[in-house]
C-alpha cells in the first residue's frame, strides 16, 4: 500500500508464505524462552528483510533490539529496582512483538494489495470477506487524505481544545457515507457481485525463497517449544 | 441499443424525479443530457447502467427501460455491467483499487476473463486510449485529469457496448478535457453508443448527434445537433446552458477603484518532498480585486492556495500584506480557504451553531446579519449536511466573514454547477469583493473567470 509509484510488480516473497510466516512469528515471539532462539528468530528475519530490500528497515529494528537488549542486561543492574520493573514488561513485550513487526514491514512495503487479496482468493477465503476486506484497505489511505483537509479547514477557523475531536469527526463521517456510496456505485457498475469464479492478471507462485523461509520458520517453531 | 419507455420514477412512492422519459439511443450515436441542475440528468444514467432500480430500495419506477433488448430492472447489475460502462462524476471515489493495472483489468477480472484475454485488452486499452504514462502508477499520485481518464479506461477495458457518462468533465481541466473527447471520439468511432449527462458541453458539440434538454423531471426538447448549434446566445441562457462555444460572451468586469491595501506574493517558490511544485511566483492584489489562477491539473494551484492561507511554509520568496512581510501564522489568521469539497470544512449541527463557532463572543446581531446577507436566515436552525452544494458553500463563506478574514480564497468553487448556479456562485464573490476582501480564485472553469475575475494569471 505504498503511497509511491509501484515501479516493481515482481514479487521477492509469495504473499501465501509471508502470511504463514506472520503466524509462525507469533508463535515463535510468544512461545520461546531462549535467547537463542530468539537470537536466531532475528538474524534469520532480518537476512529476510535484506532479501527482501529493505536494507534500512533491518537496519532500524536491529537497531532497536540492540538497544532493549542492552537497557535490560546492562542499563537496568545498576539503575533503582522501581525504574528497572516500570520499563521490564515494555521491553519484554517489544522483544516478542518485533518477529511479528519484522514480518509486517515485508507485507506492508513490499507485497502490494492486490497480491494479498489473490492469496486470500487462492485459499478459497469467501468473497464475502475478501470484498469488505479489500474495501477496507482501499479506504485507510483516502481517510489520510480526507482528515488532511479537514485539518487544513480547522487551521483557518479558531477551533481549539476538545472541540477539535468533535470538529474532525463530523464532516469524517459525513464524507465517508458519501465517499462509501459512489465508491459502490463503481464497483458494482464493474461487475463486484459476478459469481463466477474470478480471474488475475498476474499470478503468485512459490520459489526457493519460500520453501527456505517456511521451512527456518517450522524449524525455530520447534525449537522455541523444546528450548 | 438502450430505450427508455414512458418511465416515471421516484426515490420514494410519493417523490417524483422523472416523468414520462422516453429516449432512443442507436448503436454508434452520441447524445448529450442537458439542464439545469437537479433537473434529473443523473437519474437517467442510473435508469441504464441499473443502480435503478437495483440500488434503490423502495423506489417508484413504471415503465421499461431495455439494454439490447434486456429489460435492466430484470437483468442483474453484474451482467449489465458487461454490456454498459459508466464513468461518474467524481474522480476520487471510483477506483476500487490502489495502483491503476489493476484498477484497469479489475472488471475483466470479475467477469472471469482469461488471463491471456486480460493481458491482450491491457495492451490494446493502452495503445488506443494513448494512456501509458498512466501504467504502473499509484492512484494518489495522479492528477483529478489522469484519475478520470484512468477511470475512463477502465471501462474500457471491459469492452462494453454503451457508455453513460455522468459529468465526466466536473473536476477536469481543458487540457484533460481535450482528452476525454479524444477518448469519446474513439468509442463513437467504434461504434458505441454513448450518453453523456453534463454542464460543460462545449467540448462536445463535435461529438454529439442530438442534444436532449430536460427541465423539471421531463425531456422537454430533443435537438438535432445542428438545431442545438443555431439555438442563439439569448435562448441558451434562458435555458440555464452553459456555453456552447469556447469563448463566452461574458465580459471582464471593470477594475475597481484604487486602493492601498494589498497583498503581494514575491519569488514564491514551493517544496513539497523536495519536489519543487511551483517557483518564483510573482503578483499582487488589491483589495476589492478578484483574482483568478488558472493552469493545468496538477500544476500546482491548490499548493498556491495552501501556501497563501498559511497552511504550508513557503521554500523561498515572501508575502506581504501592505509591503508587510507575513509569516505563515499571521497567514492563516488572515486568510480562509473555501475548499473544493466544503463537506471538510462543516463541523456543526445546525447553521447557528457553525456561526457561533466562528465568533467567541456571541455576538447575535453579527449572525443574523451575515446569515441573511447569504440568504441562510430561513434555515438558520437545520442541519448544514441538509442543505443544497450551493447552501452549504454560501455558509462556508459566511463561516468565514463572520471571523473577519482580510483575504479569501476559492479552491474551484464551480465544479458541476449549471450556468445559474455559476452566476450566483459569481455574485456572491463579487458582493465579498466590494465589501473590500481580497479575492483569489483558483478555477478550471474559464467561463466562470471571465464573468467573474478583473485579472487572471496562468500556473
Amino acid at each position: 500500500m505504498s503511497v509511491k509509484d509501484i515501479k516493481k510488480t515482481n514479487l521477492p516473497i509469495d504473499p501465501r508464505s509471508a502470511i504463514l510466516l506472520l503466524f509462525i512469528a507469533n508463535v515463535v515471539g510468544f512461545m520461546q524462552d531462549s535467547l537463542l532462539v530468539e537470537f536466531a528468530t532475528f538474524t534469520a528475519l532480518t537476512i529476510l528483510l535484506v532479501y527482501c530490500g529493505c536494507v534500512r528497515q533491518g537496519l532500524k529494528w536491529g537497531l532497536i533490539f540492540g538497544l532493549v537488549l542492552a537497557l535490560q542486561y546492562h542499563i537496568f543492574l545498576i539503575v533503582p529496582p522501581f525504574v528497572a520493573a516500570s520499563f521490564t514488561v515494555l521491553f519484554v513485550y517489544i522483544r516478542k512483538m518485533l518477529p511479528c513487526l519484522m514480518i509486517g514491514t515485508i507485507i506492508v512495503r513490499k507485497i502490494h494489495m492486490r497480491y494479498l487479496l489473490l492469496a486470500l482468493r487462492k485459499w478459497r477465503v469467501p468473497q464475502k470477506l475478501i470484498i469488505p476486506l479489500s474495501v477496507t484497505l482501499r479506504y485507510f489511505p483516502a481517510i489520510k487524505e480526507e482528515i488532511m483537509h479537514i485539518r487544513d479547514a480547522m487551521k483557518l477557523r479558531r477551533i481549539n481544545g476538545i472541540e477539535r475531536f468533535e470538529c474532525l469527526v463530523v464532516p469524517l463521517i459525513v464524507s465517508a457515507a458519501g465517499t462509501a456510496e459512489e465508491l459502490a456505485a463503481a464497483a458494482v457498475t464493474r461487475g463486484i457481485d459476478n459469481p463466477v469464479k474470478k480471474t488475475s492478471a498476474v499470478d503468485i507462485r512459490f520459489s526457493p525463497i519460500d520453501y527456505i523461509s517456511l521451512a527456518a520458520g517450522v524449524l525455530l517453531v520447534g525449537a522455541a517449544f523444546c528450548l | 441499443m438502450i430505450k427508455i419507455h414512458n418511465v416515471s420514477f421516484g426515490y420514494t412512492q410519493e417523490e417524483q424525479i422523472l416523468k414520462n422519459i422516453d429516449l432512443h439511443i442507436n448503436k454508434g450515436e452520441c447524445v448529450l443530457l442537458c439542464g439545469k441542475s437537479g433537473c434529473g440528468k443523473t437519474t437517467v444514467t442510473k435508469l441504464i447502467n441499473g443502480l435503478i432500480p437495483h440500488f434503490t430500495d423502495n423506489c417508484r419506477l413504471e415503465g421499461t427501460v431495455t439494454v439490447e433488448g434486456k429489460n435492466v430492472a430484470e437483468t442483474q447489475i453484474y451482467e449489465l455491467a458487461e454490456k454498459i460502462g459508466s464513468v461518474f462524476q467524481n474522480p476520487k471515489s471510483q477506483f476500487f483499487n490502489l495502483d491503476s493495472d489493476t484498477e484497469i483489468v479489475f472488471g475483466l477480472e470479475n467477469a472471469g476473463a482469461s488471463p491471456d484475454f486480460i493481458d491482450e485488452r491491457l495492451r490494446v486499452t493502452t495503445k488506443t486510449l494513448n494512456i501509458e504514462k498512466l501504467r504502473r502508477r499509484s492512484i494518489f499520485s495522479m492528477s483529478a485529469g489522469e484519475k478520470q481518464s484512468l477511470a475512463f479506461a477502465s471501462v474500457y477495458a471491459m469492452n462494453p457496448h454503451a457508455y453513460v457518462l455522468d459529468e465526466p468533465t466536473a473536476n477536469l481541466d481543458e487540457g484533460a478535457i481535450e482528452v476525454l473527447r479524444a477518448q469519446i471520439g474513439k468509442i463513437k468511432e467504434e461504434g458505441k453508443a454513448v450518453l453523456i449527462a453534463e454542464h460543460r458541453i462545449y467540448f462536445l458539440m463535435d461529438l454529439i448527434d442530438r442534444a436532449v434538454f430536460m427541465e423539471k423531471e421531463e425531456i422537454v426538447r430533443i435537438f438535432t445537433r445542428e438545431a442545438f448549434l443555431a439555438l442563439s446566445e439569448d435562448e441558451r441562457i434562458k435555458m440555464g446552458l452553459r456555453t456552447l462555444g469556447k469563448k463566452s460572451v461574458c465580459s471582464f468586469p471593470h477594475i475597481p477603484g484604487h486602493s492601498a491595501e494589498a497583498l503581494t506574493v514575491k519569488n514564491l517558490c514551493c517544496k513539497i518532498k523536495e519536489n519543487i511544485i511551483f517557483e518564483k511566483l510573482s503578483f499582487s492584489v488589491k483589495s476589492r480585486e478578484i483574482l483568478g489562477i488558472t493552469g493545468s491539473n496538477g500544476a500546482g494551484k491548490t499548493t498556491l492556495l495552501r501556501c497563501i492561507a498559511g497552511l504550508i511554509k513557503q521554500s523561498e520568496g515572501e508575502l506581504l500584506l501592505d509591503g508587510r512581510p507575513l509569516k505563515k501564522k499571521e497567514r492563516s489568521r488572515l486568510c480562509y480557504l473555501i475548499m473544493q469539497d466544503v463537506n471538510h470544512q462543516l463541523f456543526s449541527d445546525s447553521l447557528w451553531n457553525e456561526c457561533e463557532l466562528s465568533r467567541t463572543e456571541a455576538e447575535e446581531a453579527k449572525i443574523e446579519e451575515v446569515l441573511r446577507q447569504f440568504d441562510l436566515s430561513e434555515l438558520k436552525h437545520s442541519h448544514p449536511m441538509a442543505l443544497s452544494g450551493g447552501q452549504k458553500q454560501r455558509l462556508a463563506i459566511a463561516a468565514g466573514v463572520l471571523e473577519d478574514k482580510k483575504i479569501v480564497l476559492f479552491d474551484e468553487p464551480t465544479s458541476g454547477l449549471d450556468y445559474e448556479h455559476m452566476l450566483a456562485v459569481s455574485a456572491t464573490i463579487k458582493g465579498l469583493a466590494q465589501k473590500g476582501h481580497i479575492v483569489i480564485i483558483v478555477t478550471h472553469d474559464t467561463e466562470f473567470l471571465r464573468c467573474t475575475c478583473n485579472r487572471t494569471i496562468v500556473l
